[in-house]
């Protein structure tokens, strides 16, 4: 199959520091891949680059079109989104006000579907910041999920949640994938979401690619292990 | 589900329909005809002048609200428009005075865009610096450039006989400019809700909020900011308008820092957490001046020490300060009503 969103070389560099070096993966449709690694393996600097916040090394192709130079706010139109490590929505303005500027934005006709299926009906017309904070992440997902968007980066969507709630979260994103034929990225480390709703997974250690496969396989590989899992897995 | 399309609208209506815009409306109307049955020309001199600079710190404080951004060099729109109402009554614009009049305020605000691309793309401190130097330059060239604007000495504006149907005695007699002014001010402030309620304004308070997010929205930022500048550059600009029709004469002073300087302890004063607090801080910083000054002639250093105690007692301001009681008498009321 061919890949929908596509990275190639991707790197940062932060003065002499290497942050991210020469990275590749490729996003197919209705699939998730799994981003892991331990703390400071580049991962959310590979979704920066990637999704145009910060500019890095390497080029990123949409549906094999070029977007590497393209700003974040045309590659969201042109159905590139992504959520952030820390919950990024609009504190002042009801959870309405922000799903319907999201909707704006991008000419997404989905709101009623995603406050249904995230379950955000009862706190719609409440402020962000009056939410719980798992609600906030949930807001953070569907701001990433209006529009119906083809690629979706997501940065550690389950961070600070619940169990039950982290539970919740990977079933969305199972049925987000498959439904909405999402080619989704996650960056997580809760590795019960990761091996749930992963298809393949690439795995980053010190900024360098590190192995790439099916979670079942590298669940059980040495170097991922002494990378990242240890005696966990 | 509520249908979300269908929200904006029930708003626009609400706004024009609520019971405490009409109320305020009224109130504002019993105040004219009260001052005017007084007969006293000092208050009415004196709430007209608040009046008009009530505008300029309406900018400041619109700027505040929406964008997040405190501006130092407001009174850059203010003169630019007092002088470009000069310029247009004066012959100079080709077109007669009132069109003359009516392209001022459009022009100011084209020119303030164009900066706004520029200046908004700082934040914090760096922007108000910006803002400090541009409308200390304004004020340098001004001052400099005596063909033009009659440098140091001012300019006087050549009122006609009638304006917009207006005899000029009307225009520039403290209660006909007091009355012109509060009617300016309260189409502002419908207009400005609106803006505020309109997709446009949630969005420019959606990237005061978190620009990054909304450009990861699908959203140019830039624009929109620059038009938030140019907004509140509008209004400052209308109130040097009526300033120069009302005075009759225009001078750099009205150009100078320390003018953008009072704009903003107005704007403080009155808080932006209401739209009509930068108002309601200019009419406090005037009758404050008025009244401090007959006690000490260092009145500047008191105001600011009052400002001080406002600041860190009520940092929301008199608007913030207002609405919290408020808030706790409605409580209040509930609660009893609940008992």
């Amino acid at each position: 199959m061919t890949a929908l969103f596509r990275c190639v070389g991707v790197g940062k560099r932060y003065g002499g520091v290497v942050a991210l070096m020469d990275v590749s993966l490729d996003l197919e449709a209705g699939k998730v891949h799994g981003l892991i690694g331990p703390n400071g393996a580049g991962k959310s600097t590979f979704i920066d680059v990637a999704s145009g916040r910060t500019p890095g090394l390497g080029q990123v192709f949409l549906d094999g079109r070029d977007i590497t130079r393209t700003p974040p706010s045309l590659r969201r139109r042109m159905g590139v989104s992504r959520s952030f490590q820390r919950t990024s929505i609009f504190p002042a303005l009801t959870i309405r006000d922000q799903l319907e500027l999201a909707a704006h934005g991008v000419g997404g006709e989905n709101i009623s579907e995603l406050v249904g299926m995230l379950a955000l009906e009862p706190v719609l017309d409440t402020r962000a910041e009056e939410v719980s904070y798992g609600q906030q992440r949930l807001v953070d997902l569907a701001l990433a999920l209006v529009g119906n968007p083809r690629v979706l980066l997501l940065d550690e969507p389950a961070a600070g949640l619940s169990v039950a709630e982290s539970q919740a979260l990977a079933a969305h994103l199972e049925e987000i994938a498959e439904r909405w034929n999402v080619a989704t990225l996650l960056v997580e480390h809760d590795m019960d979401v990761v091996f749930r709703v992963c298809h393949v997974l690439t795995v980053l250690a010190s900024g360098r690619w590190l192995v790439s496969g099916p979670p079942a396989e590298l669940r059980n590989d040495p170097a991922v292990i002494r990378a990242y899992f240890g005696s966990a897995a | 589900m509520t249908t979300i399309s269908t929200i904006g609208n029930d708003r626009v209506a609400g706004i024009l329909l609520r019971r405490s815009t009409l109320v305020s409306a009224l109130v504002v109307v019993a105040a004219l005809f009260a001052v005017e049955s007084l007969g006293s020309r000092i208050l009415v001199s004196l709430l007209t002048q608040a009046a008009i600079v009530s505008l300029l710190a309406l900018g400041v404080g619109v700027l505040t609200r929406i964008s997040g951004l405190v501006s130092f060099g407001h009174a850059a729109p203010f003169g630019l428009g007092a002088y470009g109402a000069a310029w247009a009554l004066s012959g100079g614009s080709a077109l007669p005075p009132e069109a003359g009049l009516i392209v001022v305020v459009p022009l100011v605000a084209a020119v303030f865009f164009l900066v706004g691309l520029v200046v908004s793309r700082l934040e914090g401190i760096g922007f108000s610096m910006l803002t400090l130097a541009l409308g200390q330059a304004v004020f340098v060239a001004v001052s400099k450039f005596r063909g033009l604007t009659g440098g140091a000495d001012g300019v006087v504006v050549n009122l006609p006989r009638r304006l917009f149907g207006l005899s000029s005695d009307t225009v520039q007699s403290p209660y006909g400019m007091l009355v012109l002014s509060v009617t300016a001010i309260g189409l502002l402030y419908v207009e400005l809700r609106l803006f505020e309620l309109s997709h446009l304004g949630r969005l420019a308070v959606a990237i005061r909020e978190n620009e990054e997010r909304t450009r990861f929205l699908g959203y140019g930022v830039r624009a929109l900011k620059a038009a938030v500048f140019a907004l509140s550059a509008a209004v400052a600009a209308l109130g040097g308008v009526l300033y120069a029709l009302y005075q009759g004469f225009v001078s750099p002073e009205i150009l100078h820092w320390s003018f953008s300087g009072s704009a903003l302890i107005m704007a403080i004063l009155g808080g932006s957490s209401a739209l009509w607090g930068p108002i309601a801080g200019a009419f406090s910083f005037f009758f404050l001046r008025e009244g401090l000054n007959e006690l000490t002639s260092h009145w500047l250093a008191v105001l600011g020490a009052m400002l001080i105690v406002v600041t860190v007692a009520w940092p929301t301001g008199l608007s913030g300060g207002v609405e919290t009681l408020l808030r706790r008498l409605a409580g209040a009321a509930k609660r009893r009503d609940t008992q």
